[in-house]
């Protein structure tokens, strides 16, 4: 199977400011990766190059191509929802769907159909007329019914309500598990994304500060919370991250062996939240 | 080009106006027919009934009049169409999501300005001549009982010569497309250009170059480019000239039409190029903008 994404150097200047800065990183095929950052961190900067839908500086391949050059192409293959609501409020359900038929050779009308079936949306109801997580229902369903190797999700549920946030992504999963392709999303809930992500990016001003897959996070990090008579020894083991909780000391360490740890206090593996935190404020000037 | 029906079906979507309007008129005219219909006809000669050797041109009279108010609100909305059809998905940010369908920038310019510029001015058509063949069958019907030097109103219709004033202003039309789509690709440039109020821009650059030429150079130049040249437009593709177009005004025969004259004009090739660039930058400047 080949590389879904291959960025490398990818670097975007607005003016003075870099949004992306050297930025280097793949994802193979059938992964969930989770692009995870601040506002204005550069997550939608990382996604418009990879859509083509902004010029860039170094090199990107989606799916061996160009995504500038090759925008048409790439968009039959590629599937994209931004993270707001940007489908018009002019267009009803069924003209969206008709619509999407029209012009996109792998769209699936029964996929959608059944997608929706299970809401309770309308279809002559005008986009205008229908609730932000009926919209991204809408959305989502045109969208898995595309037989896409490629989904970029940009905040995908920003705004919406619990129940809304939950079945987006048990929706989501359940296509996914269904039929293999892979997923970039990015997101500042990472709490409610954690447990389905195979890969995630931290991205911090511009600058990537952790590349890993999940399964390799208990092996690489260590959450230790340290027994009060052992805190001078554990810092001695320079953690990247100290933070202090109800008077409890709490450190992070990368790449430290666990038996070492395991004497100083409590050991666990940090949460993707957890981490995410302590790495952007490790990384702060 | 399987998607082509379904791209241009969207513009009809988003905006309405487009097909409502004209069906709006052609019911108002239709109506006004049947209501106000019934006429005493005069023709010239200080208010006396017809009476000369040839025929008033009724058939002819009927199919202009008719389609006028449908030409003019044509062509104001398709003004207002090209003007907003690539602003407007900025705007309400939607452009993200027809950018994220394998439909190119390119193509997308190319639908719009073929729906404002050839379907609207066509559609204009199609529906005057149906709505007016319509009109003079309620106005013959009103009227079935007037009669002028002793002939029946009923015997100066003319279905060649109706059909004759159609091709004529068909043919006007399409002569209009080519002259004027430099006029609507400066729209589309406009509207993919603009941040805010593309209808502004469109107006108010023109406007005041031709103001600024006028006053510092005492010149005219570009308000020449800017007015339309329409009566230059009558007179290369009719073969008229602007001033005695009104005194000819009786005489609709195909030979008016002069598309040898008008292809032969440096202003339309000119203008064309003109047409060409700018649809090329709003394709381009589409492709490019990165204000989402």
């Amino acid at each position: 199977m080949t590389t879904i994404v291959e960025a490398r150097d990818l670097s975007k200047r607005y003016g003075k400011f870099m949004a992306l800065d050297r930025v280097s990183f793949t994802l193979q095929p059938g992964r969930i990766v989770g692009l995870i950052g601040r506002n204005g961190a550069g997550k939608t900067t990382v996604l418009k190059t990879i859509l083509g839908l902004t010029p860039y500086q170094g090199s990107v391949q989606v799916l061996g191509m160009q995504p500038e050059r090759d925008r048409n192409a790439l968009m039959s293959e590629v599937c994209f929802i931004a993270d707001s609501a940007v489908l018009p409020r002019w267009l009803t359900v069924a003209h969206a769907i008709d619509y999407v038929a029209g012009v996109h050779p792998r769209f699936n009308r029964k996929r959608a159909d059944e997608v929706l079936a299970t809401t309770s949306m309308r279809r002559q109801s005008r986009i205008g007329e229908l609730s932000k997580g009926m919209i991204t229902q809408l959305h989502l369903a045109l969208i898995l019914a595309i037989d896409a190797r490629l989904l970029v999700l940009d905040e995908p549920t920003l705004g919406l309500d619990l129940i809304y946030r939950r079945q987006f992504y048990d929706t989501l999963l359940n296509d996914y598990i269904d039929q293999e392709r892979t997923i970039l999303l990015t997101t500042h809930q990472v709490e409610e994304v954690e447990h389905l992500l195979t890969d995630v990016l931290f991205i911090d001003r511009g600058r990537l500060v952790l590349d890993a897959a999940t399964d390799d996070l208990a092996m690489r990090f260590q959450q230790l919370t340290v027994a009060p008579d052992k805190i001078d020894a554990a810092r001695a083991l320079e953690p990247f991250y100290v933070r202090e909780v109800f008077g409890r000391t709490i450190m992070l360490f990368e790449n430290k062996p666990a038996a070492g740890l395991a004497a100083l206090g409590e050991l666990a593996t940090p949460g993707i939240a957890d981490l995410f935190v302590a790495k952007i404020q490790a990384a702060a000037p | 080009m399987k998607a082509l029906p379904i791209q241009i079906q969207r513009e009809f979507w988003e905006h309405r106006g487009l097909w409502i309007v004209p069906l709006v008129i052609a019911a108002v005219m239709l109506l006004a027919a049947a209501i106000f219909g019934h006429v005493n006809l005069t023709f010239g000669n200080e208010g006396r009934p017809y009476d000369g050797p040839n025929p008033p041109p009724v058939a002819e009279l009927m199919a202009l009049g008719w389609a006028v108010p449908f030409y003019l609100a044509a062509a104001i909305q398709a003004a207002a169409f090209l003007i907003d059809c690539l602003y407007g998905e900025r705007r309400d940010r939607s452009i993200l999501f027809w950018r994220s369908m394998p439909v190119t920038d390119a193509r997308t310019v190319l639908v719009k300005l073929l729906v404002g510029l050839v379907l609207v001015p066509l559609g204009a058509f199609a529906l005057a001549a149906a709505s007016g063949l319509l009109g003079c069958a309620i106005l013959a019907l009103r009227n079935h009982d007037v009669v002028i030097n002793g002939l029946s109103l009923l015997t100066l219709w003319n279905t060649a010569a109706w059909l004759r004033m159609q091709a004529i202003m068909l043919y006007g039309l399409l002569a209009a497309m080519l002259w004027y789509a430099p006029f609507a690709a400066y729209m589309m440039l406009i509207s993919v250009w603009a941040r805010r109020s593309p209808y502004a821009w469109a107006l108010l650059p023109p406007v005041l170059l031709v103001v600024f030429e006028h006053m510092v150079f005492g010149t005219h130049y570009i308000g020449r480019i800017v007015n339309g040249g329409f009566g230059e437009f009558l007179h290369l593709a009719y073969g008229l000239k602007a001033a005695d177009a009104p005194g000819r005004i009786g005489s609709y025969s195909l030979q008016l039409l002069s598309p040898a004259q008008l292809l032969a004009s440096q202003r339309l090739w000119w203008g064309l190029l003109a047409a060409a660039v700018m649809v090329a930058l709003a394709m381009r400047l589409r492709r490019d903008r990165d204000d989402s």
